[in-house]
């Protein structure tokens, strides 16, 4: 026995992912949002031009991602001792000193799932413009939600400037090319991410381009 | 008659009254056959595992939210970081490195990191203690403000990673030999499992639960 949702066309309701309310999906302008009546989530908000503009962003970000880990950021010089580190450095000494889940953490959060995500933008929004619709193209959707979560560029910079105001007054802080490479990753990845547009990344990937 | 109706009532279809189930991996609407059985069991659109609601949501967010309140005393109350200056070891706690920023007249940095590493783990832990509360005693008013806390709450969950980058930062940087040297201490440990408990006590609860009747 079929019931009459089963028989009827339900493509064009949406449902809201934070409180369940049920109703009829309205078009949506670029530049204007979908929010849910009930409880005020933002559902939807289409973006111009968004797979070349994620493809262009997440290759700028690629390019940055490996000089801003692994050059230094910063030279601390006191009475002549000077020490330098890049964001890798950081990571290796949190597992020297015998901190393994923190170590772990921090290269996670600060170093492989920035570039897991990158490269997931990359390689979806790449199909996406070749129409070439892969049938990994779900699993990489499934894991970029994931890892968006996770990854933690824009925290670290905090950490940066905190670290930078801490020890200002007591040693002599010279910037290396690691630490404007940083700045330029953080920015570039943070724009990749605005631009691009789940809702229409998942329609193309399920209609595989038809209609 | 009319009048007792309240604006919000009129809205109340959910997808779960009307048989539809809204796919947690990729939000696209899907037609089940009732309140319990749903017709697919794996999304056809990205394959995952189809519920109307997180399973277990409520059991899972309450054990990773004792687990978080139970850290957090071992995160606070054990040295977090410590500084040798002329091999003399000097340790601090995540309140006392705050207190050390507040002498020293850095207001901003010493703010920054007490809403980072206390406020935002202790607004965190009782804000979903306080959802998973109303759930089970079915309180009904203000259910849009604790679902405003509640973004809010996922929102600000990264955050309270900084004090963790900033040790990170400082033990890479503070090595100048005999001098000063700068070393993580165990409570390092246990406040990333408090950032780590909390971020996933999010992910497993399911808000739409505040809304049901």
């Amino acid at each position: 026995m079929k019931t009459a949702i089963q028989t009827t066309d339900i493509s064009d309701l949406i449902i809201c992912y934070d409180c369940d309310l049920l109703f009829k999906n309205p078009h949506v302008d670029v530049g204007y949002a979908l929010f849910c009546p009930r409880c005020g989530c933002k559902l939807y908000e289409p973006k111009k031009n968004s797979i070349n503009r994620t493809l262009a962003l997440s290759i700028t970000a690629l390019l940055l991602y490996l000089p801003a880990s692994l050059i230094p950021l910063m030279t601390f010089d006191t009475f002549g001792f000077k020490q330098s580190c890049s964001i890798f450095d950081a990571v290796i000494l949190f597992y020297d000193k015998g901190y393994l889940f923190v170590s772990l953490m921090v290269a996670f959060t600060s170093l492989l799932f920035p570039l897991i995500k990158l490269l997931l933008l990359f390689s979806i929004s790449i199909c996406l413009k070749l129409k070439h619709y892969s049938d990994l193209l779900p699993l990489f959707m499934r894991c970029h939600s994931f890892i968006d979560e996770w990854e933690m560029l824009d925290v670290y910079m905090i950490g940066i400037l905190v670290t930078i105001m801490k020890m200002y007054n007591t040693v002599h802080i010279q910037y290396e090319p690691g630490f404007f490479f940083f700045i330029g990753l953080l920015i570039i990845t943070f724009c990749s991410s605005t631009a691009m547009d789940k809702n229409l990344f998942w329609s193309l990937i399920e209609k595989k381009g038809l209609s | 008659m009319g009048k007792n109706i309240k604006k919000n009532d009129l809205h109340h279809i959910t997808g779960m009254k009307a048989g539809i189930a809204l796919c947690h991996g990729c939000h696209k609407a899907l037609a089940a056959m009732g309140k319990n059985g749903v017709t697919a069991k794996l999304c056809p659109r990205c394959g995952s595992s189809i519920h109307f609601r997180k399973p277990a949501s409520i059991a899972r967010t309450w054990a990773l939210l004792i687990t978080a309140a139970i850290l957090a005393f071992p995160a606070n109350l054990l040295p977090i970081m410590r500084v040798y200056s002329m091999s003399v070891p000097d340790d601090s706690t995540i309140m006392e490195g705050i207190i050390y920023f507040f002498k020293e007249g850095s207001y901003g940095i010493g703010l920054i990191i007490f809403t980072a590493s206390i406020l935002i783990p202790l607004f965190k832990i009782t804000g979903i203690g306080l959802i998973l509360f109303s759930i089970h005693f079915k309180w009904k008013t203000k259910v849009k403000q604790r679902a405003l806390m509640f973004r809010f709450i996922q929102f600000v969950g990264r955050w309270s990673m900084l004090d963790i980058f900033v040790i990170a930062l400082l033990q890479a940087f503070i090595d100048f030999g005999i001098l000063s040297s700068t070393v993580p201490a165990p409570a390092a440990t246990y406040f990333t499992g408090v950032v780590a408990a909390t971020m996933f006590a999010a992910i497993t609860f399911d808000p739409r639960l505040m809304w049901d009747e």
